[in-house]
């Protein structure tokens, strides 16, 4: 084991990590204002990578450029799913809330099929294959894109929640749903727009990977259940907390491989949510319940 | 003006009462098909189950069209003509990429009516396949599946035209010693990455095996594992370049190919070559157009096309005919000779019964087949004995589509090999 590749796995993993966060920060929106878990979230990740997949190659506009179309026509995606069916099992026990969007998961994953069929696609992007040299360490430009730009989208996130009257609402919504309702607050409309901002933040991410792994249709599923575990881990409901949770678990997954076979990566993830629910339930960021 | 009017609406008229007597005639001849079939003799039932959806889709579909374009061979070329002239019928089975899934769907098409079955690809399935048709008593014909242990349960009902693990070791070993000999390089040091699925562990661990025990004077450093349908190969590429290697022995699955080797140019990782020991990740068409001049010089050692025989033309023309933009490789292309391979038992057989099918497919000798290799002729565990593979190399051609060639046996050579080859970052 050496100190040079040591650097090189905590660099990889700090970027990976941010994605991870992104990723995460829709699902905890949506969930800290509806209370429900969004099981397609990593399917419509996957639909955002579709379409800047399809910018790309039709238009030839690079995925960085067309991140805010994309983000827009996932956004439109959430806000149509919370409207015709979220809105609608709100109040049904969490067990009934699950399948209906497992089952969306399962829609738009096969509709990915249908319409782009099983290849794994790698378009070759401007930056897909640029780097930056630091001593021996190597810092991979699509990476760093990616983990630039979630930065600045959860910053962005964050501001517009505290300071804007929409996301104030969006909070206070969150909060008490009922208090909500009896100061005028439409809160079916608010929760269209909170899941919409939560689709369009993992939009974005999906635009975000293009450049960085091989797209197919199946590839959701894995970065739903990333996405839990980085969302327990900072705490449910705490956009911060899906950072840092992130960050924690790209850096332990990266870092893992100095000494664990890659085939136990799922172990670590895995083993840090079991030690986080014994020890510290509501993650790193999560408030007293 | 007028009349041309006159003439146009006429027509148009006229139209719609041609095509709507067409449109009447082909209903009415629809009707009558089943009426007219009824005079033929029954379908043959064959069961193919593949991985269509989940990680190994890709392959699975490409698997599935190659049994669908043999039985369609055999039916336009009049059936099987000892029963009859019977049409081919394939019943789809999809395996979701899981051998429980694949069990119950084998089950499933034989409840249907199946007669024998074909698949499955992964050798996780073809085991629980091989499993049920000992059980049921129907003949498992396993077009794709490198496990040795599959045919090694003393199986009667088992049956492999592609090649063991055992000969795929066997073969990568011969195919190094000779490259290495004919050009008087001097590797050192070598990884070996295989995915984490049985054919992974399999393949990848055989081949440490097979190369260790052959004295060729490289040692293996590494030895990574990782899950297969991974998102992120760069820690793994980082232990890779850590160790050092001049060789890169890969075991991969569509997907993690690509990523490793953009990993690998974006790391910097200098090697004298990429040969993969035989996996799919290296040939396939979008793989080739994606990595582009990336891919260039890896050599994998598989069982493959025969581009020389007529029996791969025509196969081949079949194949990108209905599937416009793909081609018969290896593993479509034993999916397609499995179906031959059982159309020909059939045709001896004169009998769907599964004794005289056991007996028909005991005793084939199948020579006019599209891959590298030859006659088809089954030993006693049910495995094919003259299966062998073939070193083939993506080499710089302006034609996606012709980049991947046939290198080693010289007697099936298409093209000379390139080794060492350029690093991946000097290719301009």
């Amino acid at each position: 084991m050496n100190s040079d590749l040591a650097v090189q796995l905590f660099i990889q993993g700090i970027l990976m990590g941010g994605i991870y966060g992104l990723i995460a920060l829709g699902l905890s929106l949506i969930f800290g204002v509806m209370g429900v878990i969004n099981f397609a979230h990593g399917p419509m990740m996957v639909m955002g990578m579709y379409i800047s997949y399809w910018i790309f190659v039709l238009l030839g506009i690079d995925p960085y450029v067309s991140l805010l179309l994309v983000a827009a026509a996932i956004f439109v995606l959430g806000y149509v799913i919370q409207s015709s069916v979220v809105n609608r099992i709100l109040d049904y026990p969490e067990a009934m809330q699950v399948l209906p969007l497992v089952a969306m998961g399962l829609v738009l994953e096969n509709m990915a099929l249908l319409l782009w069929g099983p290849d794994h696609r790698s378009p070759d992007t401007a930056l897909s294959l640029k780097t930056i040299w630091i001593g021996s360490a190597v810092i991979d430009v699509s990476r760093l894109m990616a983990f630039g730009l979630s930065a600045v989208i959860t910053l962005l996130i964050i501001l517009f929640l505290k300071k804007t009257h929409t996301g104030k609402c969006i909070r206070a919504a969150a909060d008490n749903r009922t208090g909500s309702i009896l100061v005028g607050i439409n809160v079916n409309r608010i929760n269209n727009l909170s899941f919409g901002l939560g689709a369009a933040t993992t939009g974005a991410a999906g635009a975000l990977l293009l450049p960085l792994m091989p797209l197919s249709p199946h590839l959701g599923h894995d970065f739903t259940l990333t996405a839990f575990i980085v969302v327990i881990l900072g705490g449910l409901g705490s956009l911060m907390g899906a950072m840092v949770g992130g960050l924690v678990l790209g850096v332990a997954e990266s870092m893992a491989t100095l000494f664990l076979p890659a085939t136990l990566k799922q172990v670590v993830s895995f083993g840090i949510l079991i030690v986080i629910m014994l020890f510290r339930p509501q993650g790193i960021f999560g408030g007293k319940k | 003006m007028k009349m041309q009017q006159e003439v146009k609406s006429m027509d148009r008229r006229t139209f719609l009462k041609v095509s709507g007597a067409v449109g009447l005639g082909v209903a009415a001849g629809g009707f009558g098909v089943p009426r007219l079939l009824r005079a033929e003799p029954e379908p043959v039932k064959i069961g193919s189950v593949q991985p269509v959806t989940g990680p190994l889709a890709v392959i699975g579909q490409g698997q599935r069209r190659g049994n669908q374009v043999a039985v369609d061979y055999i039916n336009s070329k009049g059936g099987i003509k000892s029963l009859g002239g019977a049409k081919l019928e394939l019943i789809l089975g999809d395996s979701e990429s899981k051998p429980e899934v694949g069990r119950s769907e084998a089950d499933r098409v034989i409840q249907e009516g199946a007669v024998s079955l074909i698949g499955a690809f992964q050798s996780g399935v073809a085991m629980a396949i091989a499993t049920l048709a000992e059980q049921r008593r129907i003949p498992f014909l396993m077009d794709v599946a490198a496990l040795d242990a599959i045919t090694q349960k003393g199986y009667k009902y088992t049956f492999r035209i592609f090649p063991t693990v055992t000969d795929f070791g066997q073969g990568s070993v011969n195919f190094v010693r000779q490259i290495l000999d004919e050009t008087g390089a001097k590797p050192k040091r070598a990884v070996v990455t295989n995915t984490g699925d049985p054919f992974g562990k399999g393949q990848g661990g055989n081949f440490i095996q097979f190369f260790e025990k052959s004295g060729i004077p490289v040692e293996i450093v590494e030895h990574i594992t990782y899950p297969l349908g991974i998102h992120d190969l760069s820690a793994e590429v980082a232990k890779i370049k850590a160790a050092k290697p001049d060789l890169l022995f890969p075991v991969c699955r569509p997907g993690d190919s690509i990523i490793l080797t953009r990993e690998l140019y974006k790391q910097k990782v200098p090697l004298m070559g990429v040969i993969s020991p035989g996996s799919p990740g290296w040939y396939e068409p979008k793989v080739i157009q994606d990595l582009g001049k990336l891919v260039y010089y890896v050599m994998d050692n598989v069982p493959w096309v025969y581009p020389q025989s007529e029996a791969y033309k025509e196969a081949n023309l079949k194949f990108s005919e209905m599937h416009p933009g793909s081609y018969l490789d290896t593993n479509s292309g034993f999916a397609y000779t499995g179906i031959l391979v059982l159309a020909d038992a059939l045709e001896r057989a004169g009998s769907t019964e599964t004794e005289k099918l056991l007996e028909a497919l005991k005793t084939t000798d199948f020579k006019d087949h599209p891959m590298v290799g030859d006659a088809i002729k089954f030993k006693d565990n049910g495995d094919n004995a003259n299966a062998t593979t073939a070193m083939v190399q993506v080499l710089p051609d302006p034609d996606p589509d012709k980049r991947v060639k046939v290198v080693l046996p010289k007697k099936f050579a298409e093209a000379e090999y390139v080794f060492p080859a350029p690093q991946l970052w000097e290719r301009g």
